[in-house]
């Protein structure tokens, strides 16, 4: 390979080194708030959707950048989303198909030997 | 920060010689796989998710499971934060390898590799601690076939345990491989297929980490 092509790709990386220390410090950053967020008093749904949010946020960081994903060509973005599409769509159909009273929660809390009072969960 | 045009590195001159989709077969693949791996990854969670939601006590035949206080949530946010790091220093060995510096490689791959083990350690640590229980706590055991969260619980975590296991073998192998005096800039390639994998696991682990984890607390 050519010198000046050489000493391109290692400006490149040099300035690459300063995205992937500026996310890596973000994406600690974002777990300390995931952690403390956990233990303050507010609401459930709310800290849920901090939880989900900040996941998809260090999700589509890591994804982007550590893995090159907006330095590549977009054809692998979309394989990789597909197949995440496939899978988020997965979760949400099963989540949706079974519920509760598809379980006889009666029968199971006496098999256990103890009573079972169902609570929403997620 | 610069736009992706200027951050685009020349092409190697043999990267799209022989495909039609002007990307590397190897990556390619690798990147069908890491789709396959999240359908795979999406069926355990949601196996998780589903048997937390129909048995919400998640008892043991032992008594029943507090699920907070079995976890160690501080041992966890640790190897959370751990494999976070491993991901940066995966990112810069990569980076290391297109400028073809191969000590820098060395020095990084070596990182991530120990990284990995102190991830796996925790885990080990951790499932130890849950199959033990603590009786002077009360905290009941809870093992692989002692209760449905356990079930769940465990396959979904050992399954990405394998992952990051196999991930610390393909890396240790690159490591030792670069002695060989053959890995030169053109394998940058293969080192940018081993950092995919190694980004998807921690992908996946902070999934895992809000699902499984956090959301116990709220």
């Amino acid at each position: 390979m050519h010198a000046h092509s050489l000493k391109h790709i290692k400006a490149v990386e040099n300035r690459r080194y300063h995205t992937f220390f500026n996310l890596a410090i973000f994406l600690a950053a974002l777990t300390g708030i995931e952690i403390v967020a956990i233990f303050l008093p507010f609401m459930r749904p709310a800290l849920l959707v901090l939880l989900v949010g900040c996941s998809i946020i260090k999700f589509f960081g890591v994804i982007m950048w550590f893995m090159h994903l907006i330095y590549d060509r977009p054809l692998l973005l979309w394989v990789f989303i597909t197949g995440l599409a496939i899978a988020i769509g997965t979760v949400l159909a099963l989540m949706e198909l079974f519920v509760q009273s598809d379980v006889d929660v009666t029968a199971h809390a006496m098999m256990e030997g103890m009573r079972i009072e169902p609570k929403a969960w997620v | 920060m610069e736009t992706t045009a200027s951050l685009s590195l020349p092409e190697p001159a043999h990267a799209h010689a022989h495909t039609s989709s002007g990307i590397e077969n190897k990556k390619l693949i690798m990147w069908l796989f890491l789709a396959s791996d999240c359908m795979f990854f999406g069926t355990l969670i949601t196996t998780h998710l589903i048997y937390r939601k129909l048995y919400p006590s998640g008892a043991t035949e032992e008594g029943i499971l507090n699920i907070t206080q079995t976890f160690n949530i501080e041992l966890t946010s640790f190897s959370t934060f751990i494999l976070l790091m491993s991901s940066f220093l995966m990112a810069i060995a990569v980076s290391a390898m297109h400028k073809g510096e191969l000590k820098s490689f060395r020095r990084n791959v070596l990182g991530v590799i120990f990284f990995g083990f102190i991830f796996l350690g925790c885990q080990v640590f951790e499932f130890t601690e849950f199959v033990h229980g603590n009786p002077e706590l009360g905290v009941p055991p809870m093992t692989l076939s002692n209760s449905v969260f356990g079930s769940t619980f465990f396959v979904l975590t050992g399954t990405h345990g394998t992952h990051v296991a196999i991930g610390v073998l393909w890396l240790i192998g690159l490591f030792f491989y670069s002695f060989s005096g053959r890995m030169t800039r053109d394998s940058a390639l293969d080192v940018e297929i081993c950092g995919l994998y190694w980004h998807f696991v921690d992908i996946v682990w902070i999934i895992i980490f809000t699902v499984v984890y956090l959301v116990e607390y709220l």
